[in-house]
């Protein structure tokens, strides 16, 4: 167990090495720079001198191999330079930002579960045939909707038509329930379809009608092997979900006008400000990293049969 | 003036010349109530403000914050356009207009408590007129020959030029040239891009800020140096002003309706209708400037022949544009300015649609329709790129227009999405984008010279200007032209100058004038007078709440 | 956003089967199938079901209500909205079929050569395709977009790069399925040849999942070019893509509904369809 611990662990170092030279080589090859976008806007009134002295003060004139020294060392120290656009350094940006998109999307990622697993157990208990069918088939339309449109329309209807909820000085409350719903909408829609799948599966195996037999409740039963069966599943597309989130982030953040990551990154990308980038890549890449390690370690805890299997490939 | 008097404004300006407007507009069922003091105003605003350095505040969300928090040397009247007295009590021009001398108002204090006196406003001044190489502060575009400052006394400032600088005391009025603390001028370039760190004298105070989010301005209590021909002295009526960043179009105009939020800026042409049908007021200012264009590049070898430039100008319907896109609050262009700028002269007899004649000037210039219907000469394509301006209003779907109406004549014209750094590196090669979207607002003359010589926005792209990528495109005819604006002290021959800039543009059909830009503004019902500067930037200070 | 259970894909999917008795002709399936028959039909002939243009605008026309002569109303430069859907179906599909074609190539070569090579080679692999995985998506194609350039194809691009990974993934899983079936050891153990044992057993029988898996991907990919369009990175105008209308639309939302409202029913028809289609394939596979 240790040594699988130690080659997964060493295995996550990898990727995240590899995500980081990957990401600074991409980014390399973007046509424009931040400091000629910024700088070279007429309203500026810079000549092409001045701006070679700015670019020298953020180091853009040296060789790319010694940018790439550069900024590994300045990663290993923590250091994650300067934002050309916004004009202060990445980690303060980051360290402003991260908290609020953290917050709506582990909210969005806890409604999104709630909300599928309420649509699955509609579309198995509901009492008629055809409503049964209809709830199953509204996670197929609820994938179907772009976010930003979901965003959009919930505006529209909740706070504009009904005036439930205010975008404009909104509570603490009110600021997060049309967001977190928009990112969770989609989220959920694949969940639920686990879900439902878990649903016929443990319906269809033969222990259930003993256990019905003896009288306990339909609803009791689906739900307690539902949970067992189905956070497997959830657990392993959680890191694919993970990528989903921060994407939903960008779309749900631009639409609300709130501040977060997702915003931040919309806006790097448009000013092509490279060192914002970079550190949202490696956060992003460590994040993706850290939570498919947890899954790997978890999910045998959670279904005692993977330990084989494990320690098969270990 | 009323704002259903503002609605027949072509009207308006056919009967009473081309400045008699009013800035200021009381609307609403109880305007002519005494004004009431208190309540927060919430404004949603479409963009973030960038950096808040004085002479970038051209910016429409910039000016919409630092025209309530500085104040200026001198107050440009927008009904006639003279300077009148602000923070300056009165100023003596010498009569080559290369030394100014500024007599300033006593008791006038920064919010940091710093006075505002000759020492303080000539820092200003030193910082606009010639930049901060250290700090990283660019030269204002405003101001042009800017030499050297010398404090006489307390309260008097003297300002030299190194050649005449007529537009001076004009550029003294206008949001880049707003007053700050000495404080805040110290400071590195990049931290003035916390809107809590520009320290002003005016009627606001920034009282906090989530950057990118949102900011609140408080009203500054001891305000009591409003322009003298104000009726209304003292503090501002409202207690409070909240920002709200707000970039969906749907959302803002949304928030508004269900009264959620009080006035909103950029309101599209399209939605106007519903504001009205509410009651709600919808509020328009004219920029007065260099009217919303297309300017070519004739570097790019596609345009550099006049006759193709002169046939684009009249395979353009300007007619339709306007009345398929926009409303009445934008007029069709009839010149490079705005029929509402100083030195306006109407050139509509050289904007005249005529496909006709176009195809005529493109025979004549050896352009022959191709199979395809675009035409071809040396085996080059007559096919144009130009990338959309996201700040201009309806910008993409006015090019898809031109687009439309070019082809009509065998041009085509592709309308280019990009992201803002490949817009901004492509938009510098003339090879790349033949022409380019442009306006530029500012009631002087030198607006002219702001937005085509080439140390300045250089929108024709000449070589020695903004681009290292331009062959070998001079006009020295115009640039000489537009120094003599700049440096002609006689006012009445200034204004002639600028008929002949503008004469000059069209006669070489540099540029396509398409419509005169507004800002356009929709409030609730109970907010009254906001007023606007020359330039269409709003003013909250007159501001005020009637209960709801 | 829609994501397929990689653990065990066959195993739920043979339990749905038997729970469920499909009726022989399956009405949904039937729908969905003509559906997708009607959006190729208005891409490979446009012409032939609107007399409109689907770029050029009548001016004095602009922001119409449905009506008899404009079906489902006119944009802001008085374009017909029905021929703007029409017009732009070759490009919605083969955006949508690019980016498929992009990623379930290089993910299925990846995915077969990772899960029938060796351990290096396969680690090496799957460590590239983690990364891959590791780069939030939504950057990666704005990233790529900017490098490309603006365009439907380079978007289209853009959005299969990013499923590059989870076709890889998949496939690699698949492979090893098979190859650990009886008939491909036999198959090897007759001393079948490593390429031709790969190609006449082992990618057959692994491409069903996977084409389900494409055909779910189908209706990703519309969805990420609108988003895509949204944040401003879509084709130029005045060509009509699917994705685009919704976006520029909906600016007109409150005032002119028609103009986001049935550009996103055809997105919706069409992702619905290649979803139920995505779920048929994988029932027989």
């Amino acid at each position: 167990m240790s040594n699988y611990l130690l080659s997964r662990i060493g295995q996550a170092a990898i990727v995240l090495l590899l995500a980081f030279a990957a990401s600074f080589l991409l980014l390399q090859a973007l046509p424009g720079d931040a400091i000629l976008i910024k700088y070279q806007n007429p309203e500026m009134g810079l000549t092409p001198e001045q701006i070679a002295e700015i670019r020298v003060l953020y180091g853009a004139d040296a060789p790319i191999w010694v940018q790439f020294g550069n900024t590994v060392w300045n990663f290993v120290q923590g250091s994650f330079g300067y934002s050309v656009q916004a004009g202060v350094p990445v980690r303060d940006l980051i360290a402003v930002n991260l908290p609020a998109t953290l917050r709506l999307s582990s909210l969005g990622l806890v409604a999104a579960i709630a909300l599928a697993l309420l649509v699955a157990f509609a579309a198995t208990l509901a009492p008629l045939r055809w409503l049964r069918s209809l709830i199953a088939s509204a996670p197929s339309l609820l994938a179907a909707l772009p976010v930003f449109w979901i965003g959009i329309v919930l505006i529209q209807i909740f706070s504009f038509r009904l005036r439930l909820v205010p975008v404009i000085n909104p509570n603490e409350f009110q600021q997060l329930v049309l967001p977190v719903a928009t990112l969770a909408i989609p989220i959920a829609a694949p969940l639920a379809q686990v879900f439902i799948r878990s649903l016929d599966e443990i319906e269809a195996q033969p222990f259930i009608a003993v256990v019905r037999a003896k009288g306990a409740s339909r609803a009791w039963i689906l739900f307690r092997h539902m949970l067992r069966n189905a956070i497997l599943p959830v657990l392993t597309i959680a890191g694919v979900l993970f990528g989903d989130l921060l994407a939903g982030a960008v779309v749900t953040e631009t639409v609300f006008g709130l501040n977060g990551l997702g915003r931040v990154t919309e806006q790097a990308v448009s000013n092509q400000d490279t060192a914002v980038l970079q550190a949202i890549v490696v956060l992003a890449a460590l994040g993706f990293v850290f939570v498919n390690l947890l899954v790997d370690l978890a999910a045998p805890l959670i279904d005692p049969r993977l330990n084989r299997k494990i320690g098969a490939a270990a | 003036m009323t704002f259903s008097s503002f609605i027949t404004r072509r009207t308006a300006l056919k009967l009473a010349g081309a400045t008699a407007l009013s800035a200021t507009l009381a609307f609403g069922a109880m305007a002519q109530d005494a004004p009431v003091t208190g309540g927060t105003l919430v404004y949603l605003e479409q963009q973030a403000h960038t950096n808040l350095y004085p002479p970038s505040g051209g910016f429409y969300p910039n000016s919409g914050i630092l025209n309530q928090i500085t104040d200026k040397l001198t107050w440009q009247n927008p009904k006639t356009l003279a300077v009148e007295p602000w923070i300056a009590e009165s100023w003596e021009v010498s009569d080559d207009a290369k030394v100014y001398t500024f007599k300033i108002r006593p008791g006038v204090t920064f919010s940091d408590g710093t006075p505002v006196d000759a020492a303080s406003v000539a820092k200003n001044f030193d910082t606009y007129g010639l930049g901060n190489k250290e700090l990283g502060y660019p030269v204002s575009e405003v101001i042009n020959n800017y030499d050297h400052s010398e404090v006489v006394d307390d309260l008097t400032v003297r300002f030299y030029f190194k050649a005449s600088a007529p537009g001076f005391l004009q550029g003294t009025a206008v949001i880049g040239s707003g007053l700050v603390s000495p404080a805040t001028l110290e400071l590195p370039f990049n931290d003035l891009g916390d809107a809590t760190k520009i320290v002003g004298s005016g009627a606001f105070t920034v009282a906090s800020e989530t950057l990118g989010q949102s900011l609140t301005l408080k009203a500054r209590e001891d305000y009591d140096w409003a322009p003298a021909s104000f009726a209304h002295q003292g503090r501002a009526y409202l207690d409070e002003i909240q920002y709200i960043v707000t970039p969906e179009d749907s959302v803002r105009i949304g928030a508004l309706l269900a009264g959620q939020a009080d006035i909103i800026r950029q309101v599209q042409a399209y939605d106007e209708a519903q504001v009205e049908s509410v009651g709600y007021n919808v509020i328009s200012a004219p920029t007065r400037g260099v009217n919303n264009n297309v300017s070519f590049r004739p570097d790019n070898p596609l345009v550099a022949d006049v006759r193709v430039r002169k046939a684009l100008t009249h395979a353009t319907n300007t007619d339709e544009i306007v009345s398929t896109l926009f409303s009445s609050h934008y007029p069709k262009a009839t010149s490079v300015i705005a029929s509402t700028a100083l030195g306006y002269v109407d050139l509509s007899k050289e904007l005249t649609f005529d496909p006709d004649q176009a195809k005529t000037l493109l025979d004549a210039a050896g352009w022959v329709v191709g199979v395809d219907g675009i035409r071809e000469k040396d085996g080059a394509k007559l096919e144009l790129n130009v990338y959309e301006s996201l700040p201009q209003p309806q910008n993409r779907a006015t090019l898809q227009l031109l687009s439309q109406q070019w082809a009509n004549v065998g041009v085509k014209l592709n309308v280019l999405a990009g992201d803002s750094g490949s817009a901004a590196t492509d938009n510098l090669d003339p090879a790349k984008t033949p022409l380019r979207p442009a306006m530029v607002g500012r009631a002087d003359p030198d607006v002219i010279k702001s937005n085509f010589y080439p140390k300045n926005r250089d929108a024709l792209l000449q070589k020695g200007g903004l681009s290292d990528k331009v062959q070998s495109f001079v006009d020295a005819d115009l640039n000489a032209l537009l120094e003599k604006i700049a440096s002609e002290p006689n006012a009445e021959k200034r204004l002639g100058l600028a008929g002949d800039a503008q004469r000059y543009l069209l006669d070489q059909a540099y540029v396509i004038p398409i419509f005169e830009e507004p800002q356009v503004f929709a409030g609730a019902p109970y907010v009254h007078d906001v007023s606007f500067d020359a330039v269409a930037r709003p003013s909250f200070y007159n501001t005020w709440l009637s209960p709801r | 956003m829609t994501t397929l259970d990689l653990s065990k894909p066959t195993t739920a999917l043979k339990s749905r089967v038997q729970l469920v008795k499909w009726p022989r002709l399956e009405p949904t399936l039937v729908l969905s199938w003509l559906v997708i028959a009607l959006a190729i039909a208005f891409a490979l002939a446009p012409q032939l079901f609107t007399p409109h243009s689907g770029t050029i605008g009548l001016a004095g026309n602009q922001l119409k209500p449905p009506s008899a002569e404009h079906w489902l109303g006119t944009d802001e430069i008085g374009r017909d909205v029905f021929a703007r859907i029409i017009y732009g179906a070759i490009n919605s599909l083969s955006g949508a079929l690019i980016a498929v074609t992009v990623g379930f190539t290089g993910g299925t070569a990846l995915g077969l050569i990772a899960g029938s090579s060796r351990r290096v080679v396969d680690d090496t692999i799957m460590r590239l395709v983690d990364t891959l995985l590791s780069v939030p998506g939504l950057l990666l194609q704005l990233s790529i977009i900017i490098i490309l350039g603006f365009g439907t194809t380079n978007v289209a691009i853009a959005v299969g790069a990013t499923s590059v990974a989870s076709f890889a993934r998949l496939s690699r899983a698949e492979v090893i399925r098979v190859r650990r079936a009886d008939y491909v050891e036999a198959a090897f153990g007759s001393g079948g040849r490593f390429l031709n044992v790969l190609w006449r057993h082992v990618l057959p029988n692994s491409l069903g999942t996977v084409l389900a898996y494409a055909a779910l991907q189908f209706g990703v990919a519309i969805l990420a070019i609108a988003t895509l369009g949204f944040l401003g990175y879509g084709a130029p105008p005045p060509i009509p893509e699917w994705g685009l209308l919704i976006a520029e639309g909906r600016k007109y939302m409150t005032t002119s509904w028609w103009l986001t409202v049935f550009p996103g029913l055809a997105v919706i028809l069409v992702v619905l369809a290649a979803n139920r289609i995505s779920l048929a394939l994988r029932a027989r596979s």
